[in-house]
């Protein structure tokens, strides 16, 4: 065990830990758009930043991104000092440069209490903050259909060639968990589009309801040996289908035993 | 593991205090959340049909899940789903051939089962004892049958 101190309090931590996961346990609120604990951490959006010191360190300070720091004995953590407050705002107010237009931003930096940016808004600016979540967790699912091109200004998240993803079975995984909800996707009828490529999505035999794509399902058939038939029907149905089988067995029973 | 969770429908009154429990046992941001057992009506007299996640031996759910969200409790045997590691893709609720991994739409989140971590609350509320955790008792089987 470690044992630290944040905000003032010593708290406990296990060996190897993250300080964003001892920040998150003991329920204090930062800002950390590009972490999710399905992927590893990246630090590309820095908004996690702290400021650490130690007793021997006589006075000074550092500032690390608490998604990637280890914990360490004797640490001092603060995660709301006057200056890692002003990093933060100065680093929220660049994100809302980049977007002015993000509600999810705008929401973060009214809380840290800007309301327009310092800096030159970009014109051609979507609400792509470039953390990179997206195409992490499209590695981490096995597919990497996607990944960022370009480079400095130009950079953006793109499938290969910008043609649609050979790779992509749109699970919408990239969409759902984008921290600005910048990827476009739309679900008409049997139909779903995402990155351009048009997809099939699996129909409900018992209800006609639409569930996942077809592509996906294929891919969990190979990749985790999962029956196709599985994906006939929704959860719905297969309640149902299993309440009806439970009455059959008891009513065999009742007739067995009247 | 040592206790099991045990549904005798044939004692089910159709009461739903097990949904009611449920939804108040996992709330979200302090509302009730969506229940995780879902009490069917059947056109047979006097017969409800409580279906809950069965915890299976080889479970589709987490076989499906990529990301490794889902995960079985050793200390309980539940199948538990880890909210924050969890990428919605909807391949558990797409591949659960029991329809028991649920899509929670009001606050879109999977939700599922996780015996509330060794001491399910319905079993607790529910008045007949059709539902009930208790410890393993080869006897059980053989005296309902």
């Amino acid at each position: 065990m470690v044992h630290l101190t944040l905000n003032g309090k010593i708290v406990q931590a296990r060996e190897g830990e993250v300080l964003l996961s001892v920040i998150r346990r003991e329920g204090i609120s930062i800002p950390a758009t590009c972490h999710h604990e399905s992927v590893e951490a990246f630090g590309a959006c820095r908004l996690c930043t702290v400021e650490i010191t130690k007793k021997e360190w006589n006075g000074w300070k550092d500032y690390v991104t608490s998604c990637l720091y280890p914990v360490q004995n004797d640490l001092i953590v603060d995660t709301h000092s006057p200056a890692v407050v002003e990093l933060r705002r100065t680093l929220i107010d660049l994100q809302l440069a980049r977007c002015p237009n993000s509600p999810e931003i705008r929401q973060m930096a009214e809380e840290y209490g800007i309301t327009t940016t310092s800096y030159e808004e970009r014109p051609d600016g979507d609400n792509c903050i470039l953390c990179g979540l997206c195409t992490r967790i499209c590695d981490r699912m096995g597919f990497a259909a996607i990944s960022t091109v370009g480079r400095g200004y130009g950079r953006r998240v793109a499938p290969p060639l910008d043609e649609p993803p050979p790779d992509c079975v749109g699970c919408l995984a990239c969409a759902l968990n984008c921290p600005t909800k910048v990827i476009p996707y739309v679900d008409k009828g049997t139909t779903r589009v995402i990155w351009t490529k048009q997809f099939e999505l699996m129909t409900c035999t018992g209800c006609g309801r639409t569930t996942i794509t077809r592509d996906f399902a294929k891919s969990l058939g190979e990749s985790r040996q999962i029956s196709l038939q599985y994906f006939e029907k929704c959860d719905d149905c297969h309640r149902r289908e299993l309440s009806q089988t439970m009455t059959r067995i008891v009513s065999w029973q009742r007739e067995e035993k009247p | 593991m040592t206790s099991q969770f045990i549904v005798i429908p044939d004692l089910c009154t159709g009461c739903l205090t097990c949904e009611l429990a449920c939804s108040f046992a996992h709330p979200v941001e302090g509302k009730p959340g969506r229940t995780r057992i879902v009490v069917y009506t059947t056109p047979v007299k006097e017969l409800w049909i409580p279906v809950v996640c069965l915890q299976c031996d080889d479970p589709a759910c987490v076989r499906s899940c990529l990301v490794d969200a889902l995960r079985r409790n050793p200390a309980t045997g539940a199948i538990e789903l880890h909210q924050d590691k969890c990428v919605k893709c909807l391949a558990c609720v797409a591949a659960c051939p029991f329809g028991c991994s649920l899509l929670d739409g009001r606050h879109n989140l999977i939700v599922k089962c996780d015996l509330c971590s060794g001491d399910p609350v319905c079993a607790h509320f529910c008045p007949t004892k059709a539902l009930s955790f208790r410890p393993f008792d080869t006897g059980l089987l053989k005296a309902t049958a």
